[in-house]
């Protein structure tokens, strides 16, 4: 890994925030999935682990009060990174994440690639997976949050609309939980972990850092960019240190052995589930 | 001038018409007008009740309460005003001993009919028994008049028993819910119906979507690697590839990086550092 040239991708604080995303999403989704399946036998012991119903209950609240501070600081740390005084090219250029009109040519090319009709596509610096993956999380947090807050208090809930909207924000709080536990489980392990030339890991989300070789073959654009403004040497920086390595691999492993846990056993006890 | 008589007569004749018609037409009766304006004037009452049959008197104008949507938006079970239900004296819902006359009643139990009811959050999470809630024998129906479970007073003697503070609204929390998924839940919950509709499109989309993309994205990676790696062995090739998984993600035809028309390269410099 070190006699790689590696440049840098993620910050310090993007790294954070998706190490906060994953405990966070993790430990909801265990103490969700438990209450969820509170009548299996798997329920009742996943639900023991935090002390039972109420317990499982009181982190759920809490930990998705601690999300929804976190999301609240990403979107000023968000805004903090915008430049407001030219913000459109701030918010549209290539170092953005704002979907943009390349990213749909780019997914009609990658689709043309799949099926043999052309080359693939080369993208910039995010790829519209990428994207989706962050925008993703961007709707899906504040609907469960907002939920998710609704039925933490169901009393003053009702008192600013009729109390059966109550079942239909449990409909929306499982639903939209089980879309999320789903993607992340299954296509974003799948395109983190699985794909051939990321596998065993991919590992820049924890090293902060990429192989310059392997971005010149995906993300030629940002490369591009890069050497044409003489900014590749500034960007470039050491190989994460061998210790670092292998406390973030048990980490992500760790992580996808409890995402892959859960969806088989949601899989097995699924017709126990009551989605509302 | 035998005109202009015949047109004051006329005039006169009109008038008189007109005051004899106010005379003669029936005031609004007191008793009458209690109905009539009983969705302001008695509105707190007239929420809380739900039954009318006997002492009320007929409206004069309009039926009292059928006319009025917002409440029967938002109280559909607590203003069902229906007159024939004063000649069905055995809706069970209505009697005070809704299981009157079912034979061995005594030696039955309440899940052997109400399948469906017994299943629900308050029973297999919250540990309740049917009893705590619709109360002792004889069960009154949960319309009775002297019913607990009564929407006058469902909320203060029923859900503030655990939920402390429950008003009205929040009593109309649909405990025994219908199945979202049901056609006949249309008709009876049409929010959750199409709520469990919307978020069923946007699961099964997000993941059809992305679960494709991902499928075929891994497979052709596979099989591109896995013809790289094919080919050099039955003729020895002169180039050395130690390693074909660098160049395994990459297909045969891959071309150079050509630059895209949407993320021109030549674009001003973005001043923050890269790792943003």
């Amino acid at each position: 890994m070190n006699d790689q040239v590696r440049i840098v991708r993620f910050n310090i604080f993007d790294r954070l925030f998706h190490v906060f995303i994953m405990v966070t999403f993790l430990l909801q989704a265990v103490t969700g999935m438990g209450r969820l399946l509170y009548t299996t036998g798997w329920g009742k012991f996943v639900v023991s682990l935090f002390g039972g119903y109420t317990g499982a209950t009181t982190v759920h609240n809490r930990v998705g009060v601690l999300m929804i501070i976190g999301f609240v600081v990403h979107i000023v740390y968000v805004l903090g990174k915008v430049e407001w005084k030219s913000w459109r090219q701030s918010l549209f250029d290539a170092d953005s994440v704002v979907p943009r009109r390349a990213d749909v040519v780019h997914l009609g090319q990658k689709v043309r690639w799949f099926f043999g009709l052309g080359p693939p596509p080369a993208f910039d610096r995010w790829t519209y997976w990428e994207k989706f993956d962050y925008w993703a999380v961007f709707w899906g947090l504040p609907l469960l949050g907002f939920t998710g807050l609704m039925l933490m208090y169901p009393l003053a809930t009702s008192s600013i609309m009729p109390g059966w909207m109550l079942n239909v924000l449990v409909l929306f709080h499982r639903a939209e939980a089980l879309l999320a536990m789903l993607y992340i489980f299954i296509i974003h392990f799948t395109i983190g972990h699985l794909r051939r030339g990321m596998f065993p890991m991919n590992e820049c989300m924890f090293a902060g850092s990429v192989d310059l070789e392997k971005e010149k073959e995906e993300k030629p654009l940002w490369i591009a960019r890069l050497q044409e403004a003489g900014r590749l040497e500034q960007v470039m920086v050491p190989g994460p240190p061998r210790w670092y390595r292998v406390m973030y691999f048990i980490f992500g492993y760790l992580a996808v052995g409890v995402g892959l846990y859960l969806l088989l056993n949601l899989i097995i006890y699924r017709s126990y589930v009551e989605w509302h | 001038m035998h005109l202009r008589r015949l047109l004051r007569k006329a005039a006169l004749q009109i008038f008189l018409g007109l005051l004899g018609v106010m005379f003669l037409w029936p005031a609004a009766a007191p008793a009458q007008e209690e109905v009539t304006s009983a969705i302001r004037r008695y509105k707190e009452r007239e929420l809380s009740t739900g039954y009318y049959e006997e002492y009320e008197v007929k409206p004069r104008r309009q039926r009292p309460f059928v006319g009025v949507p917002e409440v029967l938006r938002r109280h559909p079970s607590v203003t069902s005003y229906r007159p024939r239900a004063a000649l069905e004296p055995r809706t069970r819902s209505r009697l005070e001993d809704s299981h009157a006359g079912i034979q061995f009643y005594e030696h039955r139990h309440c899940e052997e009919c109400h399948v469906k009811e017994a299943k629900h959050s308050h029973t297999t999470r919250g540990n309740l028994t049917c009893r705590q809630c619709h109360g002792a024998e004889p069960i009154a129906g949960i319309n009775s008049y002297y019913s607990p479970m009564n929407p006058i007073r469902r909320h203060a003697y029923v859900c503030s028993k655990c939920h402390e503070g429950a008003n009205t609204s929040f009593a109309t929390f649909m405990v025994h819910e219908p199945k979202a998924g049901d056609a006949a839940t249309r008709k009876t919950f049409a929010s959750l119906y199409y709520s469990n509709w919307f978020m069923y499109l946007l699961i099964v989309g997000t993941l059809a979507f992305f679960g494709l993309h991902t499928l075929i994205w891994v497979g052709k990676e596979s099989y591109h690697a896995i013809r790289e790696k094919m080919k050099p062995e039955p003729e020895p090739e002169p180039k050395p590839e130690p390693e074909p998984e660098l160049k395994a993600e990459s297909p045969p035809e891959k071309p150079e990086p050509k630059p895209q028309e949407e993320a021109p390269p030549e674009k001003p410099e973005p001043k923050e550092p890269e790792n943003e």
